[in-house]
């Protein structure tokens, strides 16, 4: 059993920028982890920890129930794949892969034998004599993989392994990287900024910023019922539409208040959210795929917009649409520094590939009822009952 | 304004043919100069050499051949003694500075510890102070630890002279050797010794050659050291015995061309080997 155990780990470099901030994060053994998150939200600087390449502040980190706090990194048997790879430039693709096993002291057939095993898993045997040097990015990406896999470690450390490459090898190694974790089944905690890495490659994602954790959820519950507004605004491509509004409750009807244009809410939200006073501010999240342009206008719960922008991308367009009378409402966004920013009040929908849309346009919209998101204005927590996949610091 | 930007692979010319005629003038010129830098560079070799091919009476008539200079120079003072002396010295001397200035620039340019860049700043500005200038107080330290006498003070002196540079270099080269390079070595199971001897050496040998050529040349070429330090006469180096040559009553120059081209031939050996690092290593960092 090798499980990774994070529990209220804390890295501060110099005296107060708080890298990773009580990160308390579990991973099984055989489990594929990733870490998502802006840049700088934290992610890599776990990772390193984790590896024993930047020491912990504080805080208590195991592997296999060891605490490995003060473990040299050569002693905690893990395997690191670095973004730009740091293959050894003097040494062919057989010697890099073999050099972990090397150190250790295995003999030569032995080392040659599991080389080549792991080289036939990476279709790499056609490559073992050339030097890195001698190598496509794709091939480099995979010596490096190749020299994680090879020392069979008790987890894979993989930094934004995949960042180098382009966009079409990405989706090939992604599909790759995630067939070989499954075959060996070793625990990994992979790291990267990209959404759509995350979503596709982890059994769970655990999205982080600004050094804390906002959530860990296997990628479709995370897509389904983000925590709070950041995660929302952060998954999904385009992310979530949040707007901002008032709620009106009049007996047992909640009503959105959009600028001058009101939604009911249905009655099933007051059930499994804790919706807020009559007269309160919140925040309105609804999924792009989950707005309907309506062919007719004027239905009963539609919200008239105007169109100011259409991104055509081939198999769909996207639409930037604009609410009609928005008064001085609008969506806040958070960014990375953690401030809130106003944009207008916009939000984006999916349409089919052949859509008679331009800009300028007004469309009445519809938004699918069952998947209404409501975070609290404030905090821009979800306001959701509160469910196992919560797991906020 | 897009489409020019977006058809130009398809819509630029061949290139003119008429440019070839200037290209070559220029090259004609770049031959021309450099023709004239080499026969400046080659004349004194070709002095030392033809005078050195004629006896003393040759010499001072103006012509002649005799391979006189060249066969009483054993003679007069141990050039084989000498030369083996001056690569002792050199070796041993360049060892120490490789063995400090590798292990230093590893952890100037690698480790975060306190006060490295004030220490990094104070061992670079070591190089600036010219040996003249602490002589002295070299000496006098020298002599209170009584290694004087053969080749100790002498190397130390010059292994002290040339740590400051090599390190400067070593921590430069080093830099430009990413981080994830040593930390993927540590991950792999190495510690920081292991991580400079197996990783960063095989792939510093540039800036080793360039270390080891500018200081092969610097200490070989040098006199005041061992002319000071070293005073056993069976320990002196090929210069101080070039020196001696010199300062006789009757200094027949013939033999001290012979000597000195002695002298001159191990620094170009090492040179013309080790150039193509040479220069890869001082112009290092350039072009990353």
């Amino acid at each position: 059993m090798a499980d990774i155990t994070f529990d209220g780990v804390t890295k501060v470099f110099g005296d107060d920028i708080r890298a990773v901030d009580n990160l308390s994060l579990q991973v099984a053994d055989g489990e594929f982890m990733v870490l998502v998150g802006p840049s700088g939200c934290g992610k890599t600087t776990a990772l390193r920890m984790l590896a024993g390449l930047e020491e912990i502040t504080s805080g208590t980190l195991s592997i296999g129930g060891a605490v490995m706090n003060n473990v040299l990194p050569k002693d905690r048997d893990v395997a690191m794949v670095f973004q730009n790879y740091a293959l050894y430039p003097h040494m062919s693709v057989a010697q890099n892969m073999g050099f972990a096993l090397k150190i250790r002291g295995e003999s030569k057939p032995e080392i040659e034998r599991k080389v080549l095993e792991a080289a036939t898993i990476l279709h790499l045997t056609d490559y073992l004599d050339r030097r890195p040097k001698a190598l496509s990015g794709g091939q480099r990406q995979r010596v490096a993989m190749g020299r994680a896999i090879v020392r069979s470690p008790r987890a894979f450390l993989m930094d934004e392994p995949l960042s180098n490459l382009d966009a079409q090898l990405r989706v090939e190694m992604r599909l790759e990287i995630a067939r070989i974790q499954r075959l060996l089944g070793v625990a990994t905690v992979y790291v990267t900024h990209d959404q759509i890495e995350a979503m596709t490659m982890g059994d769970r994602v655990a999205v982080m910023r600004g050094g804390k954790l906002q959530q860990v959820a296997t990628p479709q519950d995370l897509y389904d019922h983000p925590a709070n507004e950041f995660v929302a605004g952060f998954t999904g491509s385009p992310p979530m539409n949040l707007l901002r509004a008032h709620l009106e409750n009049v007996d047992t009807m909640s009503t959105l208040v959009l600028g001058r244009q009101r939604l009911e809410v249905p009655a099933q939200y007051a059930a499994s959210h804790d919706l807020p006073d009559s007269g309160a501010e919140i925040v309105f999240g609804i999924r792009p795929e989950d707005v309907e342009v309506l062919t007719h206008d004027e239905a009963y719960d539609s919200i008239t917009t105007r169109v100011e922008r259409r991104e055509a991308l081939g198999s769909e367009i996207l639409v930037h649409l604009s609410l009609l009378d928005a008064g001085d409402t609008n969506t806040f966004v958070v960014t990375d520094a953690g401030s809130l920013v106003a944009r207008p009040t916009t939000l984006v929908a999916k349409m089919g590939p052949r859509a008679d849309v331009k800009a300028g346009d007004t469309l009445s919209v519809r938004f699918a009822s069952d998947n209404f998101h409501f975070f609290d204005a404030t905090t821009g927590l979800s306001l959701r009952h509160q469910t196992t996949s919560m797991a906020t610091a | 304004m897009t489409t020019s930007l977006t058809d130009t692979p398809t819509d630029r010319e061949p290139r003119p043919s008429n440019k070839q005629p200037r290209f070559k003038f220029g090259r004609v010129v770049l031959f021309v100069v450099m023709i004239g830098i080499a026969i400046v560079m080659l004349y004194p070799f070709w002095v030392m050499i033809a005078t050195s091919l004629m006896s003393s009476a040759q010499f001072l008539s103006g012509g002649g051949f005799s391979f006189e200079s060249w066969t009483s120079l054993t003679a007069t003072i141990p050039v084989g003694q000498e030369v083996l002396s001056s690569t002792i010295i050199c070796t041993s001397s360049i060892l120490i500075i490789l063995l400090i200035g590798l292990p230093a620039g590893f952890a100037f340019s690698k480790l975060r510890f306190r006060m490295s860049t004030l220490v990094f700043l104070g061992i670079v500005s070591a190089m600036m102070v010219p040996l003249q200038a602490i002589l002295m107080p070299e000496f006098v330290n020298v002599t209170r630890l009584g290694l004087t006498g053969g080749y100790a003070g002498a190397v130390l002196v010059y292994a002290a002279l040339g740590t400051p540079f090599s390190v400067f270099l070593f921590t430069t080269y080093f830099r430009g050797v990413p981080d994830e390079l040593i930390e993927a070595g540590i991950v792999d199971g190495l510690g920081y010794f292991g991580a400079l001897w197996r990783l960063v050496v095989p792939i510093a040998i540039p800036a080793i050659a360039t270390v080891t050529v500018l200081q092969f040349i610097q200490i070989w070429d040098d006199l005041l050291v061992g002319l000071l330090f070293i005073q056993n006469t069976g320990e002196r180096p090929i210069t101080v015995g070039l020196a001696v040559l010199a300062a006789g009553r009757t200094t027949s120059i013939p033999q001290l061309m012979a000597g000195s081209f002695i002298s001159a031939l191990p620094a170009m050996v090492v040179y013309l080997v080790f150039q193509r690092f040479l220069v890869k290593g001082l112009t290092m960092g350039i072009d990353r």
